[in-house]
């Protein structure tokens, strides 16, 4: 049974070829994966897919229905939900709305009932909240429903952008790089939920994403593109080991001797701190997000900083660099008090901070964003050297920042830091969108930087890499740090970075919901919430003894009974 | 979710209560002022919901309010419908002028939607409200003269019964306002502003995006041609100058001042747009320390330009904005007073 058949799909930009007749089948039920290196056109595909551009040529066809003329909110009317890789959630809406808008979209609503407020529209309203409560719940989101999602931290947006996708009763889920910025741990659970929505809902999906251990986990079969043509097909397994795609992709993975690079520790402890962190307290509005921060890094030291998401790293990085006020406590760098100075100045003093959202100007030309170091430095800087780093930019130099590939905005991110030569670079989730080969190249290049004596503050998902690189680290935890010391030191004591990570981490809900529902009588407890809050005790018992005698989960039934009301 | 609706309700009826009362006992020109506080408050309505919802651009809600008030003219001078039905009609107008002003809003975003509405303005400005081709519709260059008329079958003389009409225009006002009050947290309203926030987003989550662009620019345009449906009746007359382009840009102005994310500050803005020119020009001479002086309409401009660049660094949400978010936050200060809590962990 092909659900999804995309033949010959092609997709050109001016000169760049995104997509090179590409074919695809994707069968009910199934996920899929789809990788390759940063720009070879998944995300286009993805963008031809859900209608957000035209194809040069090719045609989908979606359960028989040809998808060429349907612009994307019919698409999104036969079942097809996608998440973004660069996060577009309605920011100035609370997580619960940004559920409903898709909700209410595709249901049949009126504007004028709505401006009214007529009994139609104020019921269909509260069904709709109801129902993206119960997701949020089943997603372990429930206590940001009240929040605006433009505040939110990324890894937590990116949940967001899952559950909006799912509000929309999907039966195709384009997944764009779901697993970015989440650790090992985050991975895992997201892993076990999208099997959960797949046997639960029916949801049949394609995957994009450069964590392997999420793709060969989920995925049944795996597509593999590199610039913008079909390099592989396969099992899981074939793909991992085929040598066409450890060579455009997945490079070698003998590289990791254990042990070998970490013992190299030539830090000179007696050097003064190039940064130093004291007591330091900062939030956003009228909530205190991190506090008691001590910290330093000398130079030529690369620190690691790892905690769960949301356990405030972002936040400290932003009040160091000046993005955020610091509410207390004191950033010196450079033996020079830096509190309170403007984010410009601390730059110009050779403290270059990279953050999350990589801070790029989307319709400067690649180009351009590097020689803006200049301004910065003062005097004319030679841009060879980031392109000798990313020589995928030279070709792409006089693109537009904001056309490019996730992975290939990240590079010039980092390429326009190197260049401004700094005495210490702060990366914000450093491996975020880049493909495996261009992170193993990374942590190469922080090695060589703390040759150089440039010191290195990073914040990474990937746990295990960085403390292989980093000499020290340190483990956030709910807002302040709860372990330092060496990275040898606490890559041997295992238990206690994952022990940290759990404590924020850990949800007994969402995997109960993942794992259970499998057999016939194992109520879930996340549904049996559902149906608790909106249906009073006497529909409920009926409720259990409906699935009882048809022997199928309550929370099968259930389903089908919010479905109805929502319907209606 | 309805104790909000009452309150709103409650709120509406009380400012529409107290704003009737106000002009009663002063003169014409301030009776004057009042309606077209009005008619002024309802294009800078037309903006917050364009604009401050569904974040499209336009320079030509001036013109939006023209065609209504030349539609209405038309009707009671050349048909003596009443006055009602004339408005009607001049909504009907207006509406299906934004239908095709939004058309090229559909592919265009920003400052060429920007240039294009603009383009739209100075066409009606310069061409059709001064040609001989639209006589029918402007009533050539003396205009539409709305002598006597009657409203809902009451009498109702622009000179004599100008707070008959600037009751019902207030009470006109009330009543959208609120319905715009009440978009802002509907489900449509929702898929106004997710088109704001994220177009990309909203169209793949299965909102029209053709549907709702159209459907702002209709009922935008609708809004500010109510208001100028109204012109011919307090004014006596309608002639084209307080349609032209300049008049857009200042809606467009004024609206980001006062805040154009919220349906007071229209309010705020229409008045501050109908009396301060007229304020000043009234007492806005004399002599000063033996020196004669003349604060004349110019300075008006000059000063919403000011203020504008004042604003847009200090106060980025507008004037109204400002003063929700300070009483927002004593309320919260205070605590319980329904100051929602926002749990972040
Ligand atoms: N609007 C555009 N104009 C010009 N080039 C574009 C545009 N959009 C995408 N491209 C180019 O097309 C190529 C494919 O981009 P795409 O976003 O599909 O890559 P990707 O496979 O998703 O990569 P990543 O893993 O980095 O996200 C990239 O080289 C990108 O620079
Ligand atoms: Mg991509």
């Amino acid at each position: 049974m092909t659900m999804l058949r995309v033949r010959d799909m092609t997709v050109r930009f001016g000169g760049i070829v995104a997509l090179d007749g590409v074919s695809l089948d994707l069968n009910r039920g199934e996920i899929l994966g789809l990788i390759g290196p940063n720009g070879a056109g998944k995300t286009t595909l993805f963008n031809c897919i859900s209608g957000v551009i035209a194809p040069d040529k090719g045609t989908i066809f979606f359960e028989g229905h040809s998808l060429v003329y349907a612009p994307p909110h019919v698409r999104a009317r036969f079942g097809i939900a996608r998440t973004f890789q660069n996060l577009q959630l309605w920011g100035s809406m609370t997580v619960a709305e940004n559920l409903v808008v898709p909700m209410d979209a595709l249901g049949r609503r009126n504007t004028f009932s709505d401006a009214l407020h007529l009994p139609f529209s104020s019921y269909a309203e509260r069904a709709s909240m109801e129902r993206a409560r119960a997701i949020l719940h089943v997603l372990d989101l429930d206590r940001y429903a009240g929040t605006l999602a433009g505040d939110l931290p990324a890894g937590i947006q990116r949940r967001v952008e899952i559950a909006r996708a799912l509000a929309m009763r999907p039966r195709l889920l384009l997944l764009d790089e779901p697993a970015a910025g989440l650790d090992a741990q985050e991975t895992a659970r997201l892993a076990e939920l999208l099997h959960a929505v797949r046997e639960r809902f029916h949801v049949s999906m394609l995957l994009v994403d450069h964590d392997m251990s999420l793709v060969m986990r989920v995925c049944d079969y795996v597509y593999v593109l590199d610039f913008g043509k079909l390099l592989a097909r396969g099992q899981p397994a074939a793909i991992r080991s085929d040598p066409k795609v450890i060579a455009a992709y997945l490079g070698e993975e003998s590289k990791k001797l254990e042990g070998e690079v970490a013992t190299v520790v030539p830090t000179r402890p007696q050097q003064a701190p190039l940064l130093e962190v004291k007591q330091l307290a900062a939030g956003y509005g009228g909530l205190e997000v991190v506090r008691d921060i001590d910290l330093a890094v000398r130079p030529g030291e690369v620190v690691a900083c790892i905690g769960a998401n949301g356990a405030g790293k972002t936040t400290t990085l932003r009040a160091i660099s000046g993005m955020i006020h610091p509410r207390r406590g004191r950033v010196m760098f450079g033996g020079r008090d830096v509190t309170g100075t403007s984010a410009e100045r601390i730059a110009q003093l050779g403290l270059i901070h990279i953050p999350e959202g990589r801070g790029l100007f989307p319709n400067l030309s690649v180009e351009d964003t590097l020689r803006l170091v200049s301004n910065t430095a003062g005097h004319d800087v030679n841009i060879t050297p980031a392109f000798e780093l990313f020589p995928k930019l030279r070709q792409r130099r006089r693109q537009l920042v904001g056309t490019l590939s996730g992975g290939e905005q990240q590079m010039v991110a980092l390429g326009r830091a190197i260049l401004s030569e700094p005495r210490l670079v702060m990366i914000d989730e450093m491996s975020q969108g880049l493909a495996p080969t261009v992170v193993r190249q990374l942590f190469d290049i922080i090695r060589v930087f703390r040759e150089q004596g440039i010191a290195v503050l990073l914040v990474e998902q990937f746990v295990e890499s960085a403390l292989d690189v980093a000499d020290r680290a340190y483990v956030f935890e709910h807002g302040s740090i709860r372990l330092s010391g060496p990275a040898v030191e606490l890559r041997a004591d295992r238990k206690l970075v994952a022990g940290s990570y759990l404590g924020t981490a850990v949800d007994a809900t969402a995997v109960a919901a993942a794992n259970g529902n499998g057999n016939g009588h194992h109520v879930d407890p996340a549904l049996m919430e559902i149906v608790s809050v909106r249906v009073p005790a006497k529909v409920k018992r009926a409720l259990e003894q409906r699935a009882e005698v048809e022997g199928r989960p309550t929370g099968a039934v259930a389903i089908e009974l919010l479905e109805k009301v929502d319907h209606q | 979710m309805t104790s909000r609706l009452i309150f709103r309700v409650l709120m509406a009826l009380v400012a529409f209560a107290v704003l009737a009362r106000i002009p009663v006992g002063f003169d014409v020109g301030f009776k004057f002022d009042a309606g077209l506080a009005v008619i002024w408050a309802f294009a800078l309505l037309s903006l917050v919901l364009l604009t401050g919802y569904v974040g499209q651009i336009s320079l030509c809600q001036a013109t939006f309010a023209g065609i209504g008030a030349y539609t209405a003219g038309m009707m009671s001078a050349t048909f003596h419908v009443d006055y009602i039905v004339a408005v009607a009609a001049g909504v009907a107008a207006a509406f299906v002028l934004g239908l095709l002003v939004g058309l090229p809003a559909l592919r265009l975003h920003g400052i060429t939607l920007a240039i294009v509405t603009l383009g739209i303005a100075l066409v009606f400005d310069r061409y059709v409200f001064q040609d001989h081709a639209f006589e029918w519709l402007t009533g050539g260059t003396g205009g539409w003269r709305v002598g006597q008329t009657s409203m809902f079958g009451l009498q109702m003389d622009s000179s004599k019964h100008l707070m008959g009409a600037y009751v019902v225009l207030l009470a006109l006002f009330c009543v959208v306002a609120l319905l715009m009050v009440n978009l802002h947290e509907s489900g449509a309203g929702r898929r106004f502003r997710a088109i704001r926030d994220s177009e990309l987003a909203a169209a793949t989550m299965g909102v029209n995006l053709t549907r709702y662009k159209l459907l702002a620019f209709g009922m935008s345009a609708a809004i500010a041609g109510m208001g100028g449906a109204f012109y011919p009746l307090v004014a006596g007359s309608v002639s084209p100058q307080p349609f032209w382009l300049f008049t857009s840009l200042q809606f467009a102005a004024i609206a980001v001042l006062m805040g154009v994310r919220y349906v007071p500050a229209a309010a705020l803005g229409g008045a501050f747009m109908a009396f301060v020119p007229d304020v000043l020009t009234r007492y806005g001479h004399g002599t000063l320390f033996g020196r004669p002086y003349e604060i004349s309409y110019d300075w008006f401009q000059i000063a919403v330009g000011v203020l504008l660049i004042v604003q847009l660094i200090t106060l980025p949400d507008g004037v109204w904005g400002d003063l929700r978010q300070r009483v927002l936050h004593m309320r919260s200060a205070v605590g319980g007073l329904g100051g929602r809590k926002v749990k972040v962990a």
